[in-house]
């Protein structure tokens, strides 16, 4: 019978590593990804309907703004980002803004996950992949 | 022009206290922007479709104080609110039954009413004790309400042996308290802004 061989990360050493550098809420969904970048592009003081639309202009993907929020929420309560109330506008029918800017942690979070893919990129052939 | 009130409603309903305005702002914007590029019934029909897609997630988050002493509070309220309505509900029945006997017909339909009347009463009544996300605290507690019945009777109590018409009556208990929850923070929300 086939003997699985233990993988370098099931040596209890390695795993003790890996939780020690495991900082909570260091690790970001597909979403909360996209929604940090857009953060960062925009700047300082963008708001729920300007990231909305943002994220369809540069991704084509129509996100729910309830989505948007909750996501922004959650990425609040990691405190990757800071959020302030604005002024009630007229255009926003007397409702007012929530702004939000990205915190350090934030930058940090986003250049663990590019690190994170490029090292997963780093030797795989997409194009073999599909030959 | 102005956004479809219904989907307003639905999100007055649906959107955490202290996010609400927030997010009705955005859709707000959003959907003049639309009207002014593509006409009133795309702005609708967006408006819709995005008021649809945010509820789950709306219902899903809460910005409100989450401490240990909080959520025993909101526990207890919820608890002292279901009691109340039992204790109501059972009254009730008692009157019902001494004045007119045992339902039947167009009675049983009253007394249906009557119950289910009190059960959307105390919905509203729970969200406005525990104001800060009262459409999750109500659902939270309707839930745990028709749990305490259901798990002793499935567990082989005698009452496990009630008719379908029963169990969906108990059922019901979770939407009316929910729909009471709802109102009460459409009007609120309505009438504050």
């Amino acid at each position: 019978m086939f003997k699985r061989q233990p993988a370098r990360v099931d040596k209890i050493p390695n795993i003790i590593y890996y939780v020690d550098n495991m900082a909570k809420g260091e690790y970001l969904g597909e979403f909360e990804h996209i929604v940090l970048l857009t953060i960062l592009r925009l700047g300082d003081g963008a708001y729920g309907a300007m990231i909305r639309a943002e994220i369809e202009r540069v991704t084509g993907r129509s996100p729910a703004i309830g989505t948007v929020h909750a996501t922004l929420e959650r990425l609040e309560r990691k405190r990757l980002v800071a959020s302030w109330i604005g002024e009630p506008t007229a255009e926003r029918g007397g409702k007012a803004k929530r702004h939000f800017k990205i915190e350090a942690d934030g930058v940090s979070a986003l250049k663990n996950a590019r690190k994170t893919l490029d090292q997963l990129h780093a030797g795989v052939s997409l194009r073999s992949a599909i030959a | 022009m102005r956004p479809p009130s219904l989907a307003q409603a639905l999100i007055a309903a649906a959107a955490p206290s202290n996010d609400y305005e927030i997010v009705a702002g955005d859709l707000h914007e959003e959907y003049l922007r639309i009207g002014h590029l593509s006409g009133a019934r795309a702005a609708n029909r967006w408006y819709w479709a995005q008021t649809l897609l945010s509820i789950p997630s709306l219902l899903s988050y809460s910005r409100s104080d989450k401490s240990a002493l909080r959520q025993v509070g909101v526990a207890l309220v919820a608890l002292a609110v279901l009691l109340a309505m039992l204790t109501v509900l059972t009254l009730v029945d008692a009157t019902y039954r001494t004045l007119f006997g045992d339902a039947h017909g167009s009675q049983q339909w009253a007394w249906f009413c009557i119950n289910y009347a009190n059960v959307v009463i105390f919905g509203a009544i729970l969200a406005r004790l525990v104001r800060s996300d009262g459409l999750r605290t109500t659902f939270c507690a309707s839930l745990f309400l028709v749990l305490c019945f259901v798990v002793p009777a499935i567990a082989g109590h005698p009452g496990s042996q009630a008719p379908l018409a029963a169990w969906l009556y108990l059922l019901g208990a979770i939407p009316a308290m929910c729909i009471g929850a709802a109102i009460y923070q459409i009007v609120v929300r309505s009438t504050a802004t």
